[in-house]
Formats: C-alpha cells, sequence, structure tokens
C-alpha cells in the first residue's frame, strides 16, 4: 500500500474512449510497465429515502457505496465531504436490509474498469468509465507503492505522471492537502475515485441535459 | 435516461440470510465461579477469554413504526480491532420443535469512524453499555457470561456503575438460515448447564 | 326338626352350680354351691304349701293329684325334716325333682316351639382346651423354639456372608471408581445410554482428523474370585477401536537409488517389539498407544493428502503405505506408515540397512509439526473481541476495515504443508550429511593443508552452520588466513569468508569440493605470506588469482612472491589446485656463475641485481609439510649475521 493519485484524461479529440486508452497503455508498455491482470473499482449511490425525518436538514444527501478489486475483501461507504467507513463485504448485505431508508439510485451505478500495469514501484491503472451502458471517460491511477506519506512523494510521482499523461499531469489531490505528514489510506484512494466518478457523471448530466 | 443494463457486481456480496440463534439466562453474581468452572469443563480446550466492550444501540427513525435497530460494539480492552457493526431482524420465537430464539443477523467488521458515520446517515444514539465477562467457545456455539454496566457519562467508558447483582449468560450461533437443527445442539447443551443456569427463548418483546 | 335349620341345641344337665348372671357376650357367672345348711334353707324356703299352680295345663287328673301328692310330701319333708323317716323317700324327692325337671322342660319346649316368646339361639361357649398329652406338648414347643432360635442364626449368617461379599464387591466397585476417577482426570470420557465413552482424538487440540478416536470403558469386575487374583489386576479395562490397536511408527529414510517399482508400498518393518508382560496392559499404556497410533494415521493420510494435492517437477508418489518423493536428483525420501497390530505375526525386519536408515529427528519432526499444526488451527479460531463479533481468525477480520490487498489477503491465507517442510527438512539433513562427508573425505585425503571442521551444536530445522578452518599443522598460530563460515540451507551452501564475501554454492557435492580444494591451494600461498612476515622476508607480489600459466580446471593458482630480508634471494610460489606448487628461488647475479657476462651490465653494482629462477625439488625438500619446507627454505636463504 502506498500513495495514489486518480486522476482524469480527456478523450483525445477525434478518438473514442476506447482508442484513447490504448494510446495510454502502449505508452506505458513502451515504458516499459508491465501487465498484470484488470481491476475494477465500482460505485453506487443512495438517497436517503424522502420520507426520512433523521436529518430534514440535508434531505438530499447522498451515500456512496464502493468497491474495488484491488481491496477484494472491503467495501467503502462514503459521504461527500463526509466521512468513509471501510468494512467488509457485508455492508452491502445491510444496505439490503436499509432499503426502507436508503434507495439505491440503481442508474446512477459507475465503475471503472481497465488493466492495472506495473512499473518498478508504480501501479498504474487505467480505467474506462462507464455509466450504462456507455463509456463516459478515463481514469488514470498512479500508486507508488515504497511510500505512505503524500507529500513526500508528490514530486516525485507528479514526474512519473508527466512521462506518459504529459500536459494532462493533474494538480495535487485534494485528499493530499488535508493529510500532510499523516499515513495515506485506502481510503483517500476511494475518495480521490468518488470524486472523479461524482465529476463524471455530473458532466455526462449536464451534457445530456444540454443536448435536449 | 435510459435503464443500465445489469453489469455483474464485480466485488459486491457477503454472506447473506445469516440467522442467529439465541438462549438467554442469567446468573448471580455469587454462583458466577461455579458456573465458569462448569463452562470450562463443558467448552472446548481453550481457556476462556476475558473481554471488555462498548456497545451502542443506534436507531434510525423512518415512517415505518419500527425504528431501525443497529449495534455498534467495540473491544476496550484489546486495541486494533475493528469495530462490530450488527444487524439484528425481528425475533422469530418459531413452535416447540425450535428451542432457540432465532433472528436474521448481519455481522459487519468496521473501521474505528463508525459512530461518526452511523451519524451522519442519520442515526442516533439511543443508549450505551460496557459489558465486561467471559467468552466461551463449543464448536460454533459461543457461550457469553457478562456483567452489563452503565455507562454514568455519556461515552466516558471508564465511569461505569454495575447495572444489576447478576451476569447475562447467552448462548447463541450463527448459521445460515433454514438450519433449525442446530438449535438441537443448543438446548442439549443448555440442558447441561442446568441447574446452575436456565437458558430459555426469551422474547424481547415481551420485556418491553 | 326336619325341615327347619339345624339348630343345635345343646342338653346338658343341670348345673350342680347356679348362674348368677349372663354377661352380655353370654357367659355365665355361677353361683357358690350352697352348703348343706344352706340348701337345706332354700329348699324350705322354696316349698309351696297352698299350691298355687291352677293354670294353663288342661293337665289330668292325677297330674293334679300328683301335685297334690307332692305337695303333701313335700310338706311333710319339710315339717319333719327327719331323714330317713321313709326309705323310699329320697327316691320320691329324686324322682319328683326329676319331673319337675321334665315338666320345664316340656314347657320350654313348647314355649320353643311355638317361637311366640323366644328362640334359641346358639350361646359362644368357650371352646375347651384341647386335650393333648403335655409330653407331646412340651415336645413340640421345643422343637419350635430350637427351630426358631436356628432360624435367627440362619438368618445372620445368611447376612454376614453377604455383606462380606457386598463389602468385596463395594471395594472393587470402589476400586473401579477410584479408577475411573484417575482416568478421568486424563482423558475425556462422557456417558452414553449405559456405556462410558471416552475420546482418545486429538480433536480437543485442534485436530481436523475425521477418526472418531472413541474408546469405550469397561468394568472389569466380574472375575473369578476363588482364584488368586492377579497382581496386575485392575478393575477398570478399556476397549480401544480394532483398527488402533497394536503399534505404530512413520518411517522416514533417504534412499540413494530408487527400488523397483514392485517394493513400493510393501514395506513393513518392525523392530521386535518388547516383549509384552503377560496379561492385559494397564490401560493408561494401551490409551497412549491407541492415541499414538491415531496421531500416526493423522501424519500419513495429511501427508498423502498434501502429495497428491501439491504439485512439483518430480511428482511425488503414493503407494499403499509410503510415500516417495525425490528432493534431489537421485535421491529419494521415502515415508512409510508402519503399523502392527498385536495379533498380527511380525514380519522380520527383511531390509536390515534400511532400519538403519530411519531418521528419527524426521520422525520426531513430522510429530512436531503435527502438533503445530493442531495448534495453529486452534489458535486461528481464536476468540472474537468484541464478544458479539463471529468467530474467525482475527487476521481474516481485519481484511475488509483494513482494506487489505491481495497480497496481503494472499499472505493469510498461505501456509505451508506438511510434506513441504518435511521434504526440505529431509534436504537439509541431507545436504547437512553430504557437507559433513565432503569435509571429512578432504581431510582424510589430504594432509597438507590440513582441514578442521568445527559444527554448531545449535541448529535451525532448515538451517545449521560449520566453521572450517584450513590450517599447516605446527603453524596454526600464525597461518589463519582462512576461514570459512559455511551455512547449510536447503538447497544451497551460503560460504561466508574471513573478509565477508560470500559464495553461494548449489547443493552439488563436487562444487564444495572444488571450492574448498581450491581455497586449501590458496592457503599454502597464504601461508608463505604469513611466514614471510614471520621471518622479515618482503612480499614483493601476492595474486590470489592468477592469470597466467596453466589453466587449471578447478579455480585459479595463486602466486606469491617474497625477497629475503636483504633483498638477495626471493622466492616465487605458485600454487594451483590441481596443478600442486611449483616454487622458485631466484638468486643474485653475482652468485650466478653461469650467467653469460652480459656487455649492458658493465658496472659492478649490477651484479647486486637479481639472476634467473631456478625451481626447487620441492618433493626432495626435507619437512613435512608445505609451510615447514618453506620455512627451511627461506632459513636457508637468509644469511647467518
Amino acid at each position: 500500500m502506498g500513495v495514489t493519485c486518480v486522476s482524469q484524461i480527456p478523450v483525445a479529440e477525434g478518438k473514442s474512449v476506447q482508442q484513447t486508452v490504448e494510446m495510454l497503455t502502449r505508452k506505458l508498455e513502451l515504458l516499459g510497465a508491465e501487465k498484470q491482470g484488470t481491476f475494477c473499482v465500482d460505485c453506487e449511490t443512495y438517497h436517503t429515502a424522502t420520507t426520512t425525518m433523521g436529518n430534514p436538514a440535508q434531505p438530499g444527501k447522498l451515500m456512496y457505496v464502493m468497491h474495488s478489486s484491488e481491496y477484494p475483501l472491503s467495501c467503502f461507504a462514503l459521504f461527500e465531504n463526509g466521512p468513509c467507513l471501510i468494512t467488509d463485504t457485508n455492508f452491502d448485505v445491510l444496505m439490503m436490509k436499509l432499503k426502507g431508508f436508503f434507495q439505491n439510485a440503481k442508474a446512477n451505478k459507475i465503475e471503472s474498469r481497465g488493466t492495472r500495469y506495473q512499473f518498478c514501484d508504480f501501479l498504474v491503472k487505467i480505467g474506462t468509465v462507464t455509466m450504462g451502458p456507455s463509456a463516459r471517460g478515463i481514469s488514470v491511477e498512479v500508486e507508488y507503492c515504497p511510500c505512505v506519506v503524500a507529500n513526500d512523494c508528490w514530486n516525485l510521482m507528479m514526474e512519473f505522471m508527466q512521462s506518459f499523461m504529459g500536459s494532462h499531469t493533474p494538480g495535487i489531490p485534494s485528499v493530499f492537502g488535508s493529510k500532510h505528514d499523516s499515513v495515506y489510506s485506502p481510503a483517500d484512494t476511494m475518495i480521490q475515485y468518488m470524486e472523479l466518478l461524482n465529476k463524471i457523471r455530473k458532466q455526462q448530466q449536464v451534457s445530456s441535459t444540454g443536448m435536449r | 435516461m435510459e435503464a443500465p443494463p445489469v453489469t455483474v457486481m464485480p466485488v459486491t456480496g457477503g454472506t447473506i440470510n445469516m440467522m442467529e440463534y439465541l438462549l438467554q439466562g442469567s446468573v448471580l453474581d455469587q454462583s458466577l465461579e461455579s458456573l465458569l468452572h462448569r463452562l470450562r469443563g463443558l467448552c472446548d480446550n481453550m481457556e476462556p477469554e476475558a473481554f471488555v466492550d462498548h456497545e451502542m444501540m443506534f436507531l434510525l427513525k423512518g415512517q415505518q413504526a419500527s425504528p431501525f435497530v443497529l449495534k455498534a460494539r467495540r473491544s476496550i480492552d484489546k486495541a486494533g480491532i475493528p469495530w462490530h457493526l450488527r444487524y439484528l431482524g425481528q425475533p422469530e420465537m418459531g413452535d416447540k420443535n425450535r428451542h432457540a430464539l432465532v433472528r436474521n443477523c448481519v455481522d459487519i467488521a468496521t473501521s474505528d469512524n463508525l459512530t461518526e458515520f452511523l451519524l451522519e446517515m442519520g442515526f442516533r444514539m439511543d443508549h450505551e453499555f460496557v459489558a465486561k465477562g467471559h467468552i466461551f467457545r463449543k464448536g460454533i456455539m459461543k457461550v457469553v457470561v457478562c456483567k452489563i454496566f452503565r455507562i454514568l457519562i455519556p461515552g466516558n467508558t471508564d465511569n461505569i456503575e454495575p447495572l444489576s447483582l447478576s451476569y447475562l449468560v447467552e448462548l447463541s450461533m450463527v448459521a445460515p438460515a433454514g438450519q433449525d437443527t442446530v438449535s438441537d445442539e443448543m438446548r442439549s447443551f443448555a440442558e447441561q448447564l442446568k441447574p446452575l443456569v436456565h437458558l430459555e427463548k426469551i422474547d424481547p418483546k415481551r420485556l418491553t | 326338626m326336619s325341615g327347619g335349620p339345624a339348630v343345635r341345641i345343646s342338653i346338658e344337665s343341670a348345673s350342680e352350680k347356679q348362674v348368677q348372671e349372663v354377661g352380655l357376650d353370654g357367659a355365665e357367672t355361677y353361683l357358690q354351691p350352697l352348703s348343706m345348711s344352706q340348701n337345706l334353707a332354700r329348699l324350705a324356703q322354696r316349698i309351696d304349701f297352698s299350691q298355687g299352680s291352677g293354670s294353663e295345663d288342661e293337665g289330668s287328673v292325677a297330674r293334679e293329684q300328683d301335685w297334690a301328692e307332692e305337695d303333701e310330701e313335700e310338706e311333710e319333708a319339710s315339717v319333719k325334716f327327719q331323714p330317713s323317716l321313709w326309705p323310699w323317700d329320697s327316691v320320691r324327692n329324686n324322682l319328683r325333682s326329676a319331673l319337675t325337671e321334665m315338666c320345664v322342660l316340656y314347657d320350654v319346649l313348647t314355649i320353643v316351639k311355638d317361637k311366640r316368646y323366644m328362640t334359641l339361639d346358639p350361646v359362644s361357649q368357650e371352646p375347651l382346651p384341647p386335650k393333648q398329652n403335655p409330653k407331646i406338648l412340651q415336645l413340640v414347643s421345643k422343637k419350635k423354639s430350637l427351630a426358631g432360635a436356628a432360624d435367627i442364626l440362619l438368618k445372620g449368617a445368611e447376612r454376614l456372608s453377604k455383606s462380606v461379599a457386598e463389602n468385596q464387591e463395594n471395594k472393587r466397585q470402589r476400586d473401579f471408581n477410584s479408577e475411573l476417577l484417575r482416568l478421568r482426570q486424563h482423558w475425556k470420557l462422557r456417558k452414553v445410554g449405559d456405556k462410558i465413552l471416552g475420546d482418545l482424538s486429538y480433536r480437543s487440540a485442534g485436530s481436523l482428523f475425521p477418526h472418531h478416536g472413541m474408546f469405550e470403558v469397561i468394568k472389569n469386575t466380574d472375575i473369578d474370585l476363588d482364584k488368586k487374583i492377579p497382581e496386575d489386576y485392575c478393575p477398570l479395562d478399556v476397549q480401544i477401536p480394532s483398527d488402533l490397536e497394536g503399534s505404530a511408527y512413520i518411517k522416514v529414510s533417504i534412499q540413494k537409488q530408487a527400488p523397483d517399482i514392485g517394493d513400493l508400498g510393501t514395506i513393513n518393518l518392525f523392530k521386535p517389539l518388547p516383549k509384552s508382560k503377560p496379561g492385559a496392559p494397564h490401560w493408561q499404556i494401551k490409551l497412549e498407544a491407541a492415541q499414538n497410533v491415531l496421531l500416526c494415521k493423522e501424519i500419513f493420510s495429511q501427508l498423502s493428502r498434501e502429495a497428491v494435492q501439491i504439485k512439483s517437477q518430480i511428482p511425488h508418489i503414493v503407494v499403499k503405505n509410503q510415500i516417495i518423493s525425490q528432493p534431489f536428483p537421485g535421491l529419494q525420501l521415502s515415508i512409510s506408515f508402519c503399523h502392527s497390530s498385536n495379533d498380527k505375526k511380525y514380519q522380520k525386519p527383511s531390509e536390515k540397512q534400511s532400519a538403519e536408515n530411519h531418521l528419527y529427528v524426521l520422525e520426531h519432526n513430522l510429530h512436531q509439526l503435527i502438533r503445530e499444526f493442531h495448534k495453529q488451527t486452534l489458535s486461528s479460531s481464536m476468540m472474537p473481541h468484541p464478544a458479539s463479533a463471529p468467530f474467525g481468525p482475527k487476521r481474516m477480520r481485519l481484511a475488509g476495515p483494513q482494506a487489505f490487498d491481495k497480497n496481503e489477503i494472499n499472505s493469510l491465507q498461505q501456509s505451508e504443508g506438511l510434506l513441504e517442510k518435511i521434504i526440505k527438512q529431509a534436504k537439509h539433513i541431507f545436504l547437512r550429511r553430504r557437507t559433513a562427508r565432503t569435509i571429512d573425505s578432504l581431510a582424510s585425503r589430504i594432509e597438507d593443508p590440513q582441514i578442521q571442521a568445527h559444527w554448531s551444536n545449535i541448529n535451525d530445522v532448515y538451517e545449521s552452520s560449520v566453521k572450517v578452518l584450513i590450517t599447516s599443522q605446527g603453524y596454526e598460530q600464525i597461518c589463519k588466513s582462512i576461514q570459512l563460515q559455511l551455512n547449510i540451507g536447503v538447497e544451497q551452501i551460503r560460504v561466508v569468508h574471513r573478509d565477508g564475501r560470500v559464495i553461494t554454492l548449489s547443493h552439488q557435492e563436487q562444487e564444495l569440493q572444488d571450492f574448498l580444494l581450491s581455497q586449501m591451494s590458496q592457503h599454502q600461498v597464504h601461508a608463505v605470506q604469513q611466514l614471510a612476515k614471520v621471518m622479515g622476508w618482503h612480499v614483493l607480489s601476492f595474486s590470489n588469482h592468477m592469470g597466467l600459466g596453466p589453466v587449471e580446471s578447478i579455480g585459479n593458482a595463486s602466486a606469491i612472491t617474497v625477497a629475503s630480508p636483504s633483498g638477495d634471494y626471493s622466492i616465487s610460489v605458485r600454487n594451483g589446485p590441481e596443478s600442486g606448487s611449483k616454487v622458485m628461488v631466484q638468486f643474485p647475479r653475482s652468485q650466478c656463475k653461469d650467467l653469460p657476462k652480459s656487455d649492458v651490465f658493465q658496472d659492478n653494482k649490477w651484479n647486486q641485481l637479481r639472476g634467473p629462477f631456478k625451481e626447487v625439488q620441492w618433493n626432495k625438500m626435507e619437512g613435512r609439510n608445505f609451510v615447514y619446507k618453506m620455512e627451511l627454505l627461506m632459513a636457508a636463504l637468509t644469511p647467518c649475521s
């Protein structure tokens, strides 16, 4: 477990999502990265049922339940700007029991699937973000394994990302800011994914409403 | 928005439909020693393990008449152990052939920010207590003998006083639904504890 | 009296005694008979002179007359009362009274017959004691009392004997109970129905072997009381399952070459067991033996299961009671399960050398490993914390909330099997043995330099170490250049030099041998270097690995050149592991007579230069070893001052 940065790469002009992913992976392979199977991160959205009296002040609060193939026995439950609870997979069973209170917005299920690459101490996961049937974007996750303090290795990571992402290299993730010198945890990765997937979902919704 | 096709959920899972079988009883403080002694003889060859736990009951009120109840429990005496979040369904007394109280149960191990998260979800804490006692094991059966302590200052688990002069004795096991025969084993075990303690299926609805 | 009920009427003579009263029970109380004078007075009173009968009877005149007569007579009698006034007086009196009686009887009968006024009931009468002969009676009563006494005595005797028997029974019962108590202290028992069953399996210690391991406790109390109780008699006996009877062990051996396939699985080796004492052995011994058989069975079944599951380059073979694996090429590890039941005939240990091959260490380690395995299964099911949490390994519970990644989860699940471990241990043992043999054979073959091995006493099952010193006899103190630490592992040997260099050798025997040979050859050169220091010679050049001269097949030749303190002479030594040593001496030019006078070296000073080398015929040198010879040579070349 190391420090991870999750970012998005825009689809290259005149190319499909698939082609852009292929371009990226080719670059990585040229660098000498080794393919190591696949990965998948998914995110389900729950809204508190409108009838819930519990917290009338925030009626539209959304809860996200996420899974990552990197952590196959874990389940991550988070609120936007809120805490992230890490549990075992029985949490999914609990959410079924909570059906009357939290409703699963099935249509909002979004996930990122792709290939996992290892390049020396770096793990790179390039995934296609899909929501429903169609691909919506590309996620790039870069993990630097030997380090657990985010600020200590950010520059190194950035340098590495520049080598294959070029101008699309992201800025410092917001979760790093709050971390200071404390230990980076898998929850921080999932928060980044949650933010990224939310962003992609909102873009999609804006564009689809804009098209109408 | 178009209906999404069913994608195979990658890693979701968990054990669905587990049932907790439960028998309860109590002993006075003075007969605790003899009960522990008996249990040491009956249970698997492991020394009974002492524990100190802090349990909080969380309620989520919806439009339904009965609130949704979750129990959050953590170990006080052992560090670095996940919190335990537990959902327990409506107890079924069942007929005479079933020798234990049965209820649906979901056991979840969680990170230690559970309280914060449950409050964020809209739950509120109903009550809390500290339980000190011993755990025994016999096969898949678990025997917990513990004393319940009232927490005098909310959240401060050091400032506690015993609730009664007796110990709670619980014989329980968790098994997949539909295996009612396991309760026979519990019954015969409970038989062996007589007359030190009488373990019965106690309907919590009757108590309220 | 024909038709009526048979009423018995007893007619008796008038009693002399008069009835005073009749009790409610019908008993009559009699009056004391009157005395003569009283009787007379009474009779006198009864005389009714006025004859007042005049009654019911249609009585005949005669009777009336009779009465009159009677009256008269009575009158006379009473008046005169002179006995024997008339000779028939007493007759007449008797007749009269008889008549009276008869009349009364008649009246009574009449009244009774009428049943109007009176009925007759039988009067209960005290039965008369049977009239027996008092002698017979005495005899009978004596007999009776004697019989009673005898009865009591018999009963007492019976009770006594019963209580004695009971005592004995009780004692045996008590013995049984105390034995049972002792049994209970060491073994798990439970009562099923009217049987007492015990558990000799290792299940409570964490074993997962499916054998039930039940034994039955038998009460052994019905022995013949008449016979002498044998000394080792025990009222408690145990019945162990038939498949756990006898004795068993696991035989582990390493063999050089594979035996015929036909021999596989037929190993049935038994040390002749120590002759067991006659009679049934004590339950404790029986149970322990059975438990041992059970454990051996478990070990073997675990090993065979793993042998089948584990994929290795050379598959493990499981045949009947034998598992064969190839740890190193050409080497065979065989693990066999030997079980003898008592009733079977012992098979003669057919292969003597294989019995000697038995690696007791590995057998012991197998037992140790299975117990570790048991402990692991026990501890893996640790008690949950908090108490409400489900059972399961703690690390598995942590996996979710601490977001373990795949590697961490793999490390949770991975565990080496028994077979893998024992094969590794066997490999290590084999490697260690072979290393020892290699060093020993070198030491015995080569006298100069000497090779010493110091084995460490404390080893790990997978690693042991040996310190190898190469010295020259008599020069141990000055020639300590080569000290090697050999760490013998499972597959390879790591050699650590004194200066910290590390060389890794494979399990091949030849590698170690070659390495040691090259080290020995280097040692000689090192020894010369050390000697030179002591002798005050100067080292001109030194090389462990000469790049010149003939190529050695093993390692490299090493060489040294030293100059005498004055610088006049120099000695050059080249030592190769294969070619052996070659020693050359260089003389000053001045001493070389045969050297052609050169035109170049005109000046006398050039004579101080050293001339050509000459080889020393080393084997003709005196001295018991190389270093000694060298010392002599150096001494010879050092001018005495």
